[in-house]
Formats: structure tokens, sequence, C-alpha cells
């Protein structure tokens, strides 16, 4: 064997042994449950979420993890119905059936964002609930990072699907709307949300919309960089202050602020700036910045 | 050459002063304007207006000024009702200045208050109130901000591609709900941080391109108007609540080159660009041949992603040299009744004789009923049409001559 060969075995024999110690293999346990999420005017519906015990959050419990690692996800279905577990763009959907749980492994091999959800009966426990976010993150960034899970409701729509009616999509007009299951003026108090940093510093927001509708996010004082867009690759680079955020669909911006201050961020179809008819408890919250 | 160094910075100061200046801008906020609809209906608006004297608008007064320049805005409520203020959306302009009643100011009836800043990156930005700003901005109080280059002339931006003619399609919608008084003169508390106010569901009749929908829009004489191998520079921005698809005819050859007042690092050539709620973007458009045909502006419903309406703007590209392809006095063309039931009548006076073909098309854009194409002699004729259309509402009609659309008349179908 030539010298320069023997360098290329060692040099792979050190990467292989270096591995283990960057890329992990995680083994987390997710719970389907079900419950009732208490809106901001106090109205309640039916709800369902994934979450790290067998007691219900409104919350779907997030996921972070480095990229190269992999995960062993146990999704436990604490149901008295089948459901099923996918993480959109990188797992094909597994059944769960009731009472039941299965293992399911998920290799993540780029940085960004990605959907979990129970795609089960045409997706309707996912329109309640059912989707959080797993957030796959270079460890070498030194940044600060905000999780924002996006939905809307019709909270009639919420109701008649639990009692196992149809509804009609067509006619879907949402009168409540969230991030990580909370509405404005509460959002502010969800540290993972509230947009919080100093000038100059650099602050990762990451978006996943698990609703149906496309809310258009508009940020007050600064324009940010999309630094992964699922359904539009191609935007990634462009520096907005208003932008789209698709149902099912993934955006992760980057803020660099230049100036101190509070401003709003606010999705811009403004009825979405509502709850239960009243302005301004829907998707609003602030950047602070100091 | 050291000794030159002081000279040349004087110089360069001296010219970027000229340069940039002072804009000052005087908006008096209003909540009795009126607009009358397509239908001839009339609503109540509030608005931003120059002066007493004028009724405000909707949109309100486009602002150009240019980049480097220092802006001034001094806004005089005198709406009896409800406090108001300016957002200065995408301006990226400090806390004290972003209009946002419980973190900036709000300005009480009868008082002035007074917005700065440096206008920054040439693009296109909006103002708006953001009291209640749901229901503020569905009652009318927007409009455009335009920055220019530093040098003010019809460029991109500074160093960026050059335009003969801009055009600027601001799209909104009315929904005459929320424009009665129950609704408009909400109640408010300025000793809250916030006021709780309850909204009506949205569900807009008007779909709106510069305050103008259907026949408005056609009777405005609203047209995109070019010469082959010219350049032109079309601002889209939406302040509505629906998604707007915005289609340019190929010919067009739409380039999408910036967004939200930023250049792209690379440009996106596409017919077709979806602009959202807030967002604005900046398209250059080149013909190399001669047509007529139509920019089409679909609206989409944000919840279910369903077609609500669509508003067109025509486009005639003509000869190099400018002249015009046709001269649309050689023809005159009226629809007797309109609106009608059944069918109607298409009067037509002819300058000179030519081959014509009708086209109908619904708000969906489907082709609904065709004459094929026949010549018609010098003088006068009448053309029953409509016998095809089904169903009551607005339809489009298109006069073709040699391929080219040279006429659109609105049809209005009862039932």
């Amino acid at each position: 064997m030539p010298g320069w060969g023997k360098k290329l075995v060692a040099l792979g024999l050190f990467f292989a042994l270096c591995t283990p110690l960057f890329a992990e293999k995680l083994i987390d346990t997710l719970f389907l449950n079900q419950g009732k999420i208490e809106m901001v005017d106090g109205v309640q519906m039916p709800y369902f979420s994934f979450n790290s015990t067998s007691v219900f959050s409104k919350e779907n419990t997030r996921l972070l993890v480095d990229v190269g690692d992999s995960l062993e996800l146990l999704i436990v279905n604490t149901d008295s119905v089948d459901h099923a577990f996918q993480v959109k763009g990188l797992t094909a959907s597994t059944s769960i059936s009731a009472n039941d749980s299965v293992w399911v492994n998920v290799e993540l091999t780029e940085t960004g964002a990605f959907i979990y959800y129970d795609p089960s009966a045409g997706e309707k426990y996912r329109y309640m609930g059912a989707a959080g976010m797993i957030v796959v993150r270079n460890p070498n960034q030194q940044t600060s990072d905000f999780y924002w899970n996006m939905k809307d409701h019709q909270s009639v729509y919420n109701v008649s699907l639990s009692e196992g009616q149809n509804v009609d999509w067509s006619q879907y007009y949402p009168d409540y709307f969230t991030i990580n299951g909370r509405s404005n003026p509460d959002i502010n108090a969800d540290p993972a949300a509230r947009v919080a940093g100093k000038v100059g510093d650099t602050l990762h927001i990451y978006m996943v919309n698990t609703g149906q509708s496309i809310h258009s996010i508009h940020f007050h004082g600064y324009h940010a960089k999309i630094m992964y867009s699922s359904k539009f690759p191609d935007h990634v680079g462009r520096n907005k202050d208003t932008f789209p955020i698709y149902g099912m669909e993934v955006v992760a911006l980057e803020l660099v602020p230049h100036q101190p201050g509070e401003y709003p961020v606010h999705d811009h179809n403004l009825v979405a700036v509502s709850a239960g008819n009243i302005y301004p408890n829907g998707m609003f919250l602030t950047l602070l910045i100091e | 050459m050291k000794k030159y160094f002081p000279f040349i910075f004087t110089l360069i100061s001296c010219f970027t002063t000229i340069l940039a200046q002072e804009e000052n801008f005087f908006l008096i906020a209003r909540n009795k304007g009126e607009k009358i609809l397509t239908t001839g209906d009339t609503i109540r608006t509030f608005g931003f207006a120059r002066k007493l004297s004028e009724q405000p608008g909707v949109p309100g007064p486009t602002l150009v000024v240019k980049e480097g320049d220092s802006v001034h805005i001094d806004l005089l409520n005198m709406s009896q009702g409800a406090p108001h203020t300016i957002h200065l959306h995408g301006l990226d302009v400090d806390q004290q200045n972003d209009g946002v009643p419980h973190l900036s100011f709000e300005i009480p009836h009868m008082e002035h208050g007074f917005y700065h800043f440096k206008a920054p990156h040439p693009g296109t930005y909006l103002y708006h109130c953001h009291v209640a700003s749901t229901i503020h901005v569905q009652a009318g109080m927007y409009g455009l901000i335009i920055v220019k280059p530093s040098d003010g002339s019809n460029k991109t931006w500074d160093g960026g591609e050059s335009f003969v003619n801009e055009h600027s399609y601001f799209l909104s919608e009315i929904d005459t709900v929320w424009h009665r008084d129950s609704v408009l003169l909400h109640p408010y508390d300025t000793s809250h941080v916030m006021n709780h106010i309850q909204i009506p569901h949205f569900d807009p009749q008007f779909f709106l391109i510069n305050g103008l929908s259907d026949q408005q829009l056609l009777d405005s004489n609203v047209v995109f108007e070019s010469s082959m191998g010219q350049q032109d520079f079309v601002r889209l921005a939406n302040i509505g609540f629906c998604g707007v698809r915005v289609i340019f005819p190929q010919q067009l050859k739409a380039r999408i080159v910036s967004s939200d007042g930023r250049p792209f690092e690379t440009e996106e050539s596409s017919d077709t660009i979806y602009v959202y709620p807030g967002e604005r973007y900046g398209v250059l458009t080149k013909s190399s041949v001669e047509f007529s045909d139509q920019i089409r502006f679909e609206y989409l419903d944000l919840n279910t992603n369903q077609l609500k309406n669509t508003q067109v703007i025509p486009v005639s590209v003509q000869g190099q040299l400018g002249l015009p392809n046709f001269d649309q006095e050689e023809i005159t063309a009226q629809l007797v009744p309109n609106p009608f039931y059944g069918n109607t009548d298409l009067h037509l006076s002819l300058r000179e004789g030519r081959e014509l073909t009708f086209k109908i098309y619904d708000l969906q854009g489907r082709l609904v009923e065709e004459h094929e194409e026949r010549f018609f002699t010098v003088g006068q004729h009448e053309v029953a049409l409509g016998k095809s259309l089904r169903e009551s509402g607005i339809y489009t009609l298109q006069i073709i001559s040699a391929g080219n659309v040279i006429q659109l008349e609105k049809l209005l179908r009862l039932e």
C-alpha cells in the first residue's frame, strides 16, 4: 500500500472513531394525548397533542437535535382509537393501534425544521392539534433560537370532528389563531416564542405552520433573511419584512437586529389578529431588543 | 494629492446634501369619507386626506420620496372618534415612529402627531393606521410610500436597471358590512393598553386595484401601455386580507427583481407572482412583440385557497416607433342594454371595415361564449351577445382584431 493509501486509511479510522462523539442516537418518547385546549377568551375545544408524558398539554413537545443525529422515537397512543405518526419528508406514515405504541427511526441529515404529525383520518387529528416540530441545528452556530408552531382553528369544526361528524373544508373560517398553543397577549409569556435579544445578536426563528390557513407574517422594525423554506426553496436568501407560510410548511429566519426597541410581529391577514372575533387576541406578539 | 481630499470630501458631501432633501407631508385622518362602489352604492370609509376640503380617498395619497431624504409626516386627527396613527410598514423605523398605539403613541381627535424617518432602500412601502388595525385598514386608512433612488431617476435602485414607465397596483378588498357605523364606530378607551374590539365575519364583495373594481376599473382607463423593447417597472402591493395571484401575459417577460424594499440576489423570471397581505414586489417587464392582452389579479381565500374574484388590467404594447397599431377612434362599441336579462346587443360603429372576433369570459377566466371571426363593413352594426351566459354575474367581453384585443367591456347579466 503506498504511503498516501495508509494515510487515507488512518484518516478514515480517525473519523470513524470520532463520529460517535458528534452524531448521537437519541431516544425519546411522545405520547399522543387527547384533551381540551382553553383559548385566550376561555372557550374550550377538543384537541390532540404529542406530549413527553401521558398527561395532556396543549403544546406539542419540541424535539431539538443536532444535524447528523438520529432519533429513535417511541410513539405511545393513549387514545382508544387508532392513530398514526409521520415526519413530513423524512418518514412514511406508521399506524399505531389504540392503546399501543410503535418505534419510529428518524435520520436527520440536514439542518432546518421538520413537521411531525398524525396523518390518519384525513389529517383531522393533525388539524385538531396533533402536530409538532423537530428542529435540526448546527451545533457550532452561536445563535439564540426561537420556535413557533402556528395553528388555526374553527372552534365548531373541532367539536364536530371530535364527535365523528364531517366538516366542509371549502367553508373553513377559523376563529382562533395560535403560536405554541397561545394567542395574544399570552404568546409573549412563552420564552420559546417571544423573540428577545440584543442589537447585533444572531437570532434564528423556526416556524412551522401545522394549521390549514396561509399566514402572512409581518415584522415591524426589521427585515429578516429567509434561511430555509420548505415551500419555496428559491426564496432562501431574500430579506423580507412580510412573507407567507403555507399549511404544513416550514420557514426559518435569521434576524440580526440593527436597533433596539419593542416591535410587533403579526399575521397581516388582520382577521387572524383576533380570537373568538375579538381584536387583537390572535396571532400577534412582540420582539424585544435591548 | 492629499491637499485635494478635503475639497473632494466637501464636494461629495454637498452633492449628497443637494440630492437628499427634507420632505414634509401633511395628512388629515378623517372618518367621514364616502366611497362609491362599482354598483353605484355608497359606503362610509375612513381615510387620509391632504387638506380639509379633500375627501379622504381609498387608498390615501401616495407619498414619493428619494433614498436618503429626511421625511416628516404631520398627521392631524379630525375624526371625532377613535385615535389614529400611521404605521410605516416596511420602513424599519424606530419604535417611537412605528405607529403602534401601545408601543409608540396615538393621536386623539384634533391633535397632531409627527413621524420622522430617513428614507431607506428604494422600493415600495405602505402606511396605514395601526389603531384597531383590522377595522381601520378595512375602513380605508392606507396608502403607498414609494422610495426612489437618491437621484430620483427611473431606476430600480441606485446602480439598478433603468425603466421608462412605472405602474403601481395596490390591492385590497371591501366587505360592505364592515363599513356600517355599528362596526366603524367601535368603542375605544384611551386609558387601556389594548382595546378589545369585536370584528365581523369577513366576506368581501368588492376586490380592488388602486381602490377600483370591475367596471370602475375599465372606465378609469387604468391601462398598462408600453412599446416594443421598452422596459417598465411594476409595483405590486397588497394591503387586503386575501392573497392575490398576479398573472402577467407571457409576452411581457416578467422578471421579479425585488420585494419589501430589498433587491433579490437572484431575480426570478415568472409570469405568476403571489402577493400576500403586507407584501410588496418589484417586477420588470419588456416585450419584444406588439400585442394586447391583460394582467389578471386573482384574489384567493387564505383559509381555503379558493378563488374568490378576478380583476384585470388591459395591456397594450405598441409598435417599435411608439405608434399605436390600432386607432381606437376607428371603432366605438356599446352594449345595449347593460345590465341585461337573457342577451344584449353590441352596437358597433366602424370607420374602416375589418375582421372582428368576440369572446366572453367569466370572472374565473373561462371562455363562455365565442363568436367566430367575420368581416364588418364601414358603418353601424348590431351583434347579439350573451346567449350562452347561464348564470347572473359579471363577464368580460373582448373585441379582437387581427389577433389583438382592441377593446374590453364588462357585461352584467341579471337573473
